[in-house]
């Protein structure tokens, strides 16, 4: 009979049990992961911010530690009377000296390092704009003076410190990358300014972090980081116009006034309504973060935006047959 | 104390039995040959008139009343009214006469009203009157038809049959006899020479039949075209619009009003407007070597200016619908104001209309 078996022994925990408790303890800590998590920094921001969390969160631990074998130890184990003096000893040494000098402590570090996440920039400004609910992203290199204009996908290089620019364009929003940096609100009529600093190249997701809507929650983006080099190719070809090639998706893009609201950069469609579409395919995702960059999904997403987005303010295509929308759907993907 | 309430009690059975007697043993004459009495004459007059003076919109409110505007409105009411009210001057029929109440001649009926009460009068009908509300929700252009009834004091019977004559010769066939009444007022080469009534030479046959339905069907809700419509034979209809869809449209409405340029820079998205689409990029003109517009888009290059405003602000406002592509205008009139929507207007007017 194995050891561990359901007759071990009545103080054991059955198998089924254990298991379980493994799966939930995975499942908690598999949230510590991933692109979306202030646990795996990315950015030497959010790498502070981490270390100021896990300083605070190991004092906590030996404090609580602290306070709670003192009352034990003078409940359970010491049974004697303590003079007067000892007491507020004690008292004062823990209740009030201790504390101050602690939160004294943390205080003074966690204001020192505070203007660091606002540390002036290495030369690349983004100004980032919150709309309901999506992101205008505009790069403004050092010198430049027309940004390159992109939506819903920020792109940063590693290891060079980006100026942040936030604003709304409607009501307030939030702009959080946890794995990058801090969060901050965006206010409509207001710019606010911070810098970030990633240290490893990847793709990380952030979100709007203030309620604005019906689809706060789907509300997203992608961030994704480059090695200086790639980024410098990448912003290059982000700055040229659409590779928009003749055809029948080109025709229905301009016949069905798409343009109206979207700019293709290099044609006529000059929209500044919605989303800039000019290297469209080249995101790592649609509709800000929440659908993938596929024709599939581009498609589903003209016919009924609302479906995916409530509240969106991009109208439904639904009179467009499944032939049209698949061969605008496969032409957008390929604007990259 | 219990005698008092035993006796109310019986006094109201009496009352309902006494009620439902009349109601159901047909006790009450409803014969309209003798009228009403003096007094219930009053108390019901004395009511709708202290109703208007309650409910009626504010004289600031109230549009400038055009000439245009009156022209439209005094042939909706040849169409619409004329049948009880007569024309000026005119008398109704005999059988008309006999109506209880009578209708009053228009010159009467508009005799100490002043035009926003002609309006709500016009807009909701009078109840127990014969008098019928207007035919759609919206309540806009009701102006014309109170424009028309603004200048009815004072005005011939000459006067008014030179303001609704039909065009061309007497029809012949029941196709003419529509033309002729459709082109009444959007002129039979489908330019009206009315900024208030909208050409029809710029529109193919394709949306001319959308709209039609669309009116009918009240998803374009219009008291003057579901009226019209209604007159119009349905099986002449097609070659009626074919006969409007034929004619090449020519020559702007407008020269270029004061708002132009700005018009010109909102509609070809130059401003950088983040609230307001591009609007040539559906109803052009389009730029050189791109698509033309689909056939359910209207082209509006040349299109009435006074028209074109009183359409934006119902797709703003949610008045009006339309065909399949209805959702995005209805989008696309959320951002404008007031003044932008005057500029585009004078813009769209000013263009030399497309070819179809």
């Amino acid at each position: 009979m194995p050891q561990d078996g359901p007759q071990a022994g009545p103080r054991r925990a059955a198998p089924w049990c254990r298991l379980l408790g493994a799966f939930l303890a995975a499942a908690l800590l598999s949230a510590c992961d991933g692109p979306q998590s202030v646990l795996v920094p990315a950015g030497e921001d959010a790498s502070q911010i981490d270390r100021l969390f896990r300083v605070m969160l190991v004092g906590a631990i030996v404090l609580w530690l602290g306070m709670n074998g003192l009352f034990y130890f003078i409940t359970r184990r010491y049974t004697g009377a303590i003079s007067r003096r000892r007491a507020e000893a004690v008292i004062l040494g823990g209740g009030v000296a201790l504390p101050v000098v602690v939160i004294t402590a943390l205080l003074v570090w966690g204001l020192s390092i505070m203007p660091d996440q606002r540390a002036p920039g290495d030369g690349l400004r983004v100004r980032i704009v919150g709309e309901q609910f999506w992101w205008r992203v505009e790069y403004w290199p050092e010198g430049a003076e027309a940004p390159v204009v992109s939506a819903n996908e920020l792109r940063l290089p590693v290891g060079q410190r980006s100026e942040i620019l936030l604003d709304s364009a409607d009501v307030i929003h939030a702009f959080w990358i946890p794995a990058l940096g801090g969060k901050m609100d965006m206010i409509p009529g207001r710019t606010n300014r911070m810098t970030l600093a990633p240290t490893e190249a990847g793709t990380f997701r952030g979100a709007c972090t203030e309620f604005c809507g019906l689809s706060h929650a789907l509300m997203a983006l992608n961030a994704v980081t480059l090695e200086e080099p790639d980024f410098d190719a990448w912003l290059a070809a982000e700055a040229g116009p659409a590779r928009a090639a003749e055809g029948p998706g080109r025709d229905l893009f301009f016949r069905e006034g798409c343009g109206a609201c979207h700019a293709l950069r290099g044609t006529p469609a000059q929209g500044a309504v919605g989303p800039d579409l000019t290297h469209l395919g080249s995101r790592t995702s649609l509709a800000s973060g929440i659908l993938p960059m596929t024709a599939e999904a581009l498609a589903g997403w003209i016919r009924d935006p609302q479906a995916a987005k409530p509240g969106a303010e991009m109208p439904a295509y639904d009179h467009l047959t499944e032939d049209e929308l698949a061969t605008l759907a496969a032409w957008l993907e390929g604007l990259e | 104390m219990t005698r008092l309430l035993r006796t109310l009690v019986a006094i109201a059975v009496l009352a309902g039995l006494v009620g439902a007697a009349v109601v159901f043993f047909g006790l009450y004459n409803t014969s309209a040959r003798s009228g009403h009495w003096q007094a219930t004459n009053w108390v019901l007059h004395t009511t709708f008139r202290n109703s208007v003076r309650l409910r009626a919109p504010k004289a600031a409110d109230a549009p400038p009343l055009t000439g245009d505007m009156a022209e439209l409105g005094a042939r909706h009411y040849d169409t619409a009214c004329r049948m009880c009210h007569a024309a000026p001057g005119a008398e109704a029929s005999a059988t008309i006469e006999r109506m209880v109440p009578v209708p009053p001649p228009v010159a009467r009926a508009v005799a100490h009203w002043e035009p926003p009460q002609l309006h709500w009068i016009v807009h909701e009908g009078v109840k127990m009157s014969g008098m019928p509300g207007w035919p759609a929700e919206r309540a806009d252009e009701v102006w014309a038809v109170v424009a028309f009834l603004d200048r009815v004091p004072g005005m011939t019977e000459a006067d008014y049959a030179a303001l609704t004559a039909r065009p061309g010769p007497p029809p012949e066939t029941a196709e003419e006899a529509a033309f002729a009444y459709c082109a009444s007022c959007h002129g039979t080469e489908g330019r009206p020479g009315n900024a208030a009534i909208p050409r029809l030479d710029i529109l193919g046959a394709d949306y001319l039949a959308r709209a039609v339905e669309d009116y009918r069907s009240g998803r374009r809700p219009s008291g003057i075209m579901q009226q019209a419509l209604s007159v119009v034979p349905e099986e002449v209809l097609p070659a009626v619009l074919a006969r409007f869809a034929a004619v090449p449209p020519v020559g702007a409405a407008a020269e270029p009003g004061p708002g132009a340029d700005r018009g010109a820079a909102l509609a070809r998205a130059e401003t950088g407007n983040p609230e307001v689409p591009a609007c040539v990029a559906c109803h052009g003109p389009v730029p050189e070597g791109l698509p033309a517009p689909p056939p359910g888009v209207p082209r509006i290059a040349g299109q009435s200016p006074d028209y074109l405003e009183s359409q934006l602000r119902l797709w703003r406002d949610g008045w009006r619908g339309g065909g399949p592509r209805a959702g995005l205008m209805r989008q696309a009139a959320q951002g404008l104001n007031d003044d932008q929507i005057a500029d585009l207007a004078d813009w769209f007017a000013s263009l030399d209309p497309a070819p179809r």
